[in-house]
C-alpha cells in the first residue's frame, strides 16, 4: 500500500440512536465497550497494515471510548510502524462528551481535528433531530475544543429537514459561522429507509423537502458559508484555509488506498474494495475465531474505476483532471462526452482549467447527475464485458 | 360429385355479429371435425384472430352435408375477414363464390360493413340470404331486424332465416335454406381453364398452397398451368380439397372451391385475383376482378434495441410469405437506428403487424407516426409520392400537394348524428350526406382526407356513439391540400423519428401535443430542456423542461462509494434504453407516449 494510505476506525457505539442515522452502531453495555479496544487490537495483530499519514475515528460515537483507551490503539499502531510522522489523528465527537479532561486525553493521543457532532444551533431542529446537547452546550463545546489547540476543530450540521426555512437556514450557519471552527461538514438531510425517520415518512407523517427546496438550501448553505470566507472544497465540506481540508476525508474521493478496522468498516487497495462484518456480534465472532472479520470484497474493473473516479471528483471543487484519466484509464473522455462536456460548460456547471473540468457550484448540485451522464465506453469495454 | 351438388358460399357480417361462431355450429353440424377436437374459431388459425374476435386471413372449409332430400351436398365454406383494412380479402373471396350469407346481430342490426361487403357481393352477382343471429339475446328484436334487412339491405325479410350460432339454434334450418336458396356453381368443364386465386397459405414444406376456385375446365396433377397476370407458369403437383386439412384429390372441375400444390416459392410470386390456365390450352383472357391490394398506411418500424434489427429483417421476410400486402424497405433514423419503412392496409393491419411481429418473433418495436401517402408535384412537372417525412421535398420546389380522400360510411342511431357530423367537420370533412335507414338509424357518409382517419377517428366515433357505430371506407381519390413538414427539436436537434406530414391547420396542435407529451415523459436532468416543434425555422409550438436543482448526494465516504457507484450503474443501465439526442437522454418509453397518444 502506498504511503498515503488512510486508517480508518469504526467505533460502533452510541448513547442512543439518531432517528436520521443509518450507520452500524448500537447502543453498547460497559462491558461490550471495553471488549471493543481488545478486539480492535486482535483485528489489527491480523490484518495486513501499510503505511498510514491519516487515522479516523469514526462513528458511531468514538468519543464515547475513554480517551486513553484511543492513546492504546494508536500506540500500538504506531509501534509496528504503520503511522508516519506527520500522521493527522481525527477524532469524531459528541459535544456532550466534551469537558477539559476529555479535551486533555484527546490531546495527548496526539488527535489533531476534533470534528463535534452538533448538527444544528436552532433549539427546534435540536429537538427533531433529538440530540441530547442544547445550543449553549454545543457553543461551549466548540470554543473549549478551539482552546484546546487542537490543528483544525469542525463541525457537523445537518440542514433541510422538513419545515426548516431559508431565514431559519442562515440563520442556524450565521451562528456556526460565529463559533469560528476551521471547518464544516453540512449536509442535507437525507431520509434513509431503515431509521425512525424512514419509518416516519412511509408512514406519511414526514415529508422530505422538495427538489426545489433542497436546491435552495444547498445554495443558501455555499452562499453564506463561502461569504464568510469558507471554501466549499467538497459537496459538504467546507474549510476556512487549504490546510483545514480533511487530509482523510479526500482520499475517499480521490480514489487513495484506505483500511478500515471495527465492524462494517470498508477498505481498498486501489482495485478491490472489502467490507467488514457489519454486527458488532458478527465482527467479534470471526475475531475470537482468529479470522479475518472481512465480509465481502469487490474487484474493479476499469469500467467501475472511471465510474468511481468521475461519481467521486465530481462532488469536489477540485475536479476531474483529464490527463489523469488518459493516463490511468486511456480514455479520452472529451472524445466521447463532447456534448455533454460542451452543455455542461455552456450552462455553467463545468469550467474548464488546464487538463481539469471543475463544477460550480451548480454543477456540484447535480454531480451525480452528472457522472450519470458520461459515457464511459471505449466501446471495446462494453462488449468485453457483454 | 356434380356441380349441382356444390354450393360456394361465404358469410358477410360486421364484426362481432358472430360470424366465426356460425362457421363453427356449421363445421361441426357437418361432423368435419370430431367434437373432442373441437375448439371455438376454428378457422381463425392465428392466436390473435382469436383473442380479438376478428379474422384476418380468410380461411376455407369443404363441408359435406346429407340434406333431408337424402343427397349429399358438399358446401364450400370461403371465410371472410371482417374489417375495413381487409376489404381486398373479402373481395376475392367472394369472387370465389356463388352465394352469400348475410348475417345480421339480432340487437344491433345492420351495420355500416355489413352494408359495404353487400354491394360488393351485389357486384358480384351473388345470392344473398339473410340470417338473424343471435336470437337468444334478451335485447333480440327480430321484428325490427328483419325491417331493417327489408330497408337497408332491400332482402327479403321473410327469407331470413334466424338462428343462434351460440346455441346451435336454426342451424339445421339455416343448412336446409342453403342447400334449397344458394344456386349450384355454373361453368363448363370441357373449356379451357379458367381458375381464379382467392387466398394462398405458406406451408414450409410445401411452399406457396394456392387456394382457388375453378370457373371453366379442370386442373389436376402434371398439368402445366400459366398465372396470367404474372405470366409465370408451374407444374402442378398436388390438388385437393380444404376440409381443415388438405384432402387430396385427382383433379378439381369448374364450380369446386380446393386448393393447388406448384411447388411456387413464395407468396410474392403470386397475385391475389389472378387467373390460372392450361399452359398448353390457354383461356383467352383472364376472370374479371384482379386488383393489387395497395398499402394506403405507412410507418417505419425499429427495433428497440439496435441489435434486433436483422431478427426483424428476417421476421419481416416471413411475414411477408403469409401477409403480401406488407411492403416493407430499409430506412434509417439518427435517433433510432436502422429499421424499416413499412406499408399497411389500414390501421388495423399495422397494429396486427405489429403485433404478430413481437408475439410470434419475440421483437420489442417503437413504429414513426402513421402516414398517408401524398402526392407531391415540383415546380419542375415531376410527381413524387411521398410517405416519409424525410423524403419530403423542400416547400419551395412544390408547385401542388394533394393527399388521398375517403369516402366514409358512418351508420349509428340517429341520436348520435350532431356530434359525429361534428367529428367528420373536425377532421376536415367534406360533402357530409346523411339519410334515414329503418327506425331511428341514420347512415352519414363523408368525405375524408385519409390521414384524418389514421389519429384515432376510430376510437372516437366508438365513444361517440357508445359503440353503437359503424364505420367503413372506400379509397376515392386524391385532393389537392396543404401540408407542412413539422419537425420536433430537442435542444434544437431534430428528432428525426418525430418528424411528420401533417395539415397546415393542424400542425400547430399537433406539433404542441408532442411537445408536451414529450414534456411529461422525459426525466428531467441537470441541463433544462427545450423541446418545440418547427415547420421549417418556424417555431410554431415550444415546452421547457426545468433541470434538477439538487442532484447530489449529502455524504460519500468508504462505505458509500460501492454503494452510490452501483446506483449510478443500475440507473446508467436504464438509460441504455435512451436515445441520445444532443445532450439530451430520451427514454424508449417517450417514444412510444408520444408516437401512441393520440390529439385528443
Amino acid at each position: 500500500m502506498s504511503p498515503e494510505a488512510g486508517l480508518y476506525v469504526h467505533v460502533p457505539f452510541c448513547r442512543a440512536l439518531c432517528p436520521y442515522c443509518d450507520f452500524a452502531v448500537n447502543v453498547a453495555s460497559e462491558k461490550r465497550r471495553s471488549r471493543y479496544a481488545e478486539l480492535l487490537l486482535t483485528e489489527i495483530a491480523l490484518c495486513w497494515g501499510g503505511k498510514f499519514d491519516t487515522l479516523y475515528f469514526g462513528g458511531g460515537t468514538p468519543s464515547l471510548l475513554p480517551a486513553p483507551t484511543l492513546a492504546r490503539i494508536g500506540e500500538e499502531l504506531s509501534s509496528r510502524g504503520w503511522l508516519s510522522p506527520d500522521c493527522r489523528v481525527f477524532v469524531e465527537a459528541n459535544p456532550e462528551d466534551v469537558n477539559e479532561d476529555a479535551l486533555v486525553g484527546f490531546r495527548e493521543a496526539r488527535v489533531s481535528t476534533l470534528s463535534l457532532g452538533i448538527q444544528s444551533l436552532d433549539p427546534e431542529s435540536l429537538l427533531f433531530f433529538g440530540r441530547r446537547h442544547t445550543r449553549d452546550e454545543a457553543a461551549r463545546a466548540v470554543a473549549l475544543a478551539r482552546e484546546a489547540g487542537f490543528d483544525t476543530v469542525s463541525i457537523d450540521l445537518i440542514y433541510g429537514i422538513p419545515g426548516e426555512t431559508e431565514a431559519r437556514l442562515r440563520k442556524d450557519l450565521e451562528d456556526a459561522v460565529a463559533l469560528s471552527p476551521d471547518h464544516l461538514s453540512c449536509y442535507q438531510l437525507t431520509v434513509h429507509e431503515n431509521t425512525v425517520f424512514g419509518r416516519h415518512t412511509r408512514a406519511g407523517r414526514l415529508e422530505e423537502v422538495s427538489d426545489e427546496g433542497q436546491g435552495s438550501f444547498f445554495r443558501l448553505t455555499h452562499e453564506v458559508l463561502e461569504s464568510a470566507g469558507y471554501e466549499a472544497y467538497e459537496v459538504s465540506n467546507f474549510a476556512r484555509a487549504p490546510e483545514h481540508r480533511s487530509r482523510h476525508n479526500q482520499k475517499y474521493w480521490r480514489h487513495q488506498p484506505y483500511l478500515g478496522l471495527g465492524p462494517s468498516a470498508h477498505s481498498f487497495d486501489g482495485r478491490a474494495r472489502s467490507w467488514n462484518e457489519r454486527s458488532f456480534f458478527a465482527w467479534e465472532r470471526r475475531l475470537l475465531e482468529g479470522k479475518v472479520p472481512t465480509a465481502g470484497k469487490e474487484e474493479l474493473d476499469d469500467r467501475d474505476l472511471l465510474l468511481e473516479t468521475l461519481m467521486l471528483r465530481l462532488r469536489t471543487r477540485e475536479g476531474v483532471d483529464l490527463e489523469e484519466i488518459a493516463t490511468r484509464f486511456g480514455v479520452d473522455l472529451v472524445e466521447s462526452n463532447r456534448i455533454l462536456i460542451e452543455r455542461s460548460l455552456e450552462d455553467g456547471l463545468l469550467t474548464r482549467q488546464g487538463s481539469f473540468l471543475r463544477p460550480t457550484l451548480d454543477g456540484l448540485a447535480v454531480a451525480d447527475g452528472l457522472a450519470r451522464s458520461f459515457v464511459l465506453s471505449p466501446h471495446q469495454w462494453q462488449t468485453a464485458r457483454s | 360429385m356434380s356441380s349441382e351438388l356444390v354450393r360456394n358460399f361465404c358469410i358477410i357480417a360486421h364484426i362481432d355479429h358472430g360470424k366465426s361462431t356460425l362457421a363453427d355450429r356449421l363445421i361441426q353440424k357437418c361432423g368435419a371435425v370430431a367434437d373432442r377436437e373441437f375448439r371455438d374459431q376454428i378457422l381463425d388459425s392465428m392466436d390473435i384472430e382469436r383473442e380479438r374476435g376478428i379474422t384476418i386471413k380468410s380461411n376455407s372449409v369443404s363441408l359435406l352435408y346429407n340434406a333431408k332430400d337424402g343427397k349429399q351436398y358438399q358446401l364450400n365454406l370461403i371465410d371472410t375477414p371482417g374489417h375495413v383494412d381487409f376489404s381486398h380479402e373479402v373481395r376475392r373471396s367472394l369472387m370465389s363464390c356463388d352465394g352469400a350469407l348475410i348475417l345480421v346481430d339480432a340487437s344491433q342490426g345492420v351495420e355500416a360493413q355489413t352494408l359495404a361487403n353487400l354491394y360488393v357481393a351485389m357486384e358480384y352477382n351473388l345470392t344473398l340470404l339473410p340470417v338473424i343471429n343471435k336470437i337468444d339475446l334478451p335485447a333480440a328484436d327480430i321484428d325490427r331486424i328483419r325491417e331493417e334487412i327489408d330497408s337497408d339491405l332491400g332482402l327479403d325479410p321473410f327469407e331470413a332465416v334466424p338462428v343462434s350460432a351460440k346455441l346451435g339454434t336454426g342451424i339445421d334450418e339455416l343448412l336446409e335454406a342453403i342447400v334449397a336458396k344458394l344456386p349450384p356453381p355454373s361453368g363448363d368443364q370441357e373449356t379451357p381453364l379458367k381458375a381464379l386465386i382467392f387466398d394462398a397459405q405458406y406451408d414450409s414444406y410445401r411452399g406457396v398452397v394456392v387456394l382457388v376456385r375453378v370457373k371453366d375446365g379442370r386442373i389436376a396433377p402434371g398439368q402445366h398451368i400459366r398465372l396470367m397476370h404474372t405470366d409465370k407458369e408451374y407444374e402442378v403437383e398436388e390438388v385437393g380439397l380444404l376440409q381443415l386439412k388438405r384432402v387430396k384429390t385427382k383433379e378439381l372441375v369448374a364450380g369446386t372451391v380446393g386448393y393447388v400444390i406448384a411447388n411456387i416459392k413464395a407468396i410474392r410470386d403470386i397475385a391475389m385475383g389472378d387467373t390460372i390456365t392450361d399452359a398448353e390450352r390457354p383461356a383467352s383472357e383472364p376472370l374479371p376482378g384482379y386488383k393489387e391490394a395497395k398499402p394506403v398506411v405507412f410507418s417505419s418500424m425499429y427495433p428497440i434495441s439496435t441489435d434486433d434489427y436483422e431478427d426483424l429483417a428476417k421476421a419481416l421476410e416471413k411475414l411477408a410469405l403469409n401477409d403480401p400486402a406488407i411492403t416493407y424497405e430499409k430506412d434509417s433514423s439518427s435517433a433510432l437506428g436502422f429499421g424499416f419503412r413499412c406499408g399497411f392496409l389500414g390501421l388495423l393491419h399495422l397494429d396486427v403487424v405489429q403485433e404478430r411481429l413481437e408475439r410470434e418473433y419475440g421483437l420489442s418495436l417503437l413504429l414513426s407516426a402513421p402516414s398517408v401517402r401524398y402526392r407531391v408535384t415540383l415546380e419542375t412537372g415531376e410527381v413524387l409520392l411521398v410517405d416519409n417525412p424525410s423524403l419530403y421535398p423542400d416547400p419551395s420546389r412544390i408547385s401542388k400537394a394533394e393527399e388521398p380522400f375517403i369516402k366514409a360510411s358512418i351508420m349509428m342511431p340517429e341520436r348520435y348524428l350532431g356530434p359525429i357530423m361534428d367529428l367528420c367537420r373536425e377532421r376536415r370533412g367534406e360533402k357530409s350526406l346523411f339519410h334515414y335507414l329503418a327506425q331511428g338509424r341514420v347512415e352519414l357518409t363523408a368525405e375524408l382526407p385519409l390521414a384524418e382517419v389514421l389519429f384515432d377517428f376510430y376510437d372516437r366515433l366508438k365513444t361517440l356513439t357508445q359503440g353503437y357505430g359503424s364505420f367503413d371506407y372506400e379509397l376515392l381519390d386524391y385532393r389537392e391540400t396543404k401540408i407542412a413538414k413539422v419537425d420536433i427539436l430537442v435542444n434544437g436537434e431534430k428528432v428525426d423519428a418525430l418528424s411528420q406530414l401533417v395539415h397546415e391547420d393542424k400542425a400547430r396542435t399537433r406539433a404542441m401535443h408532442y411537445c408536451e407529451k414529450l414534456a411529461e415523459t422525459i426525466p428531467r436532468q441537470q441541463f433544462r430542456i427545450a423541446i418545440q416543434g418547427a415547420i421549417g425555422a418556424k417555431i410554431i409550438a415550444r415546452t421547457t423542461i426545468n433541470p434538477f436543482r439538487k442532484d447530489v448526494t449529502a455524504k460519500c465516504y468508504g462505505g458509500d462509494i460501492t454503494r452510490k457507484r452501483k446506483l449510478l450503474e443500475k440507473q446508467k443501465e436504464g438509460k441504455k434504453r435512451m436515445k441520445m439526442v444532443g445532450a439530451v437522454e430520451i427514454p424508449q418509453a417517450a417514444f412510444i407516449a408520444v408516437l401512441k397518444s393520440d390529439e385528443s
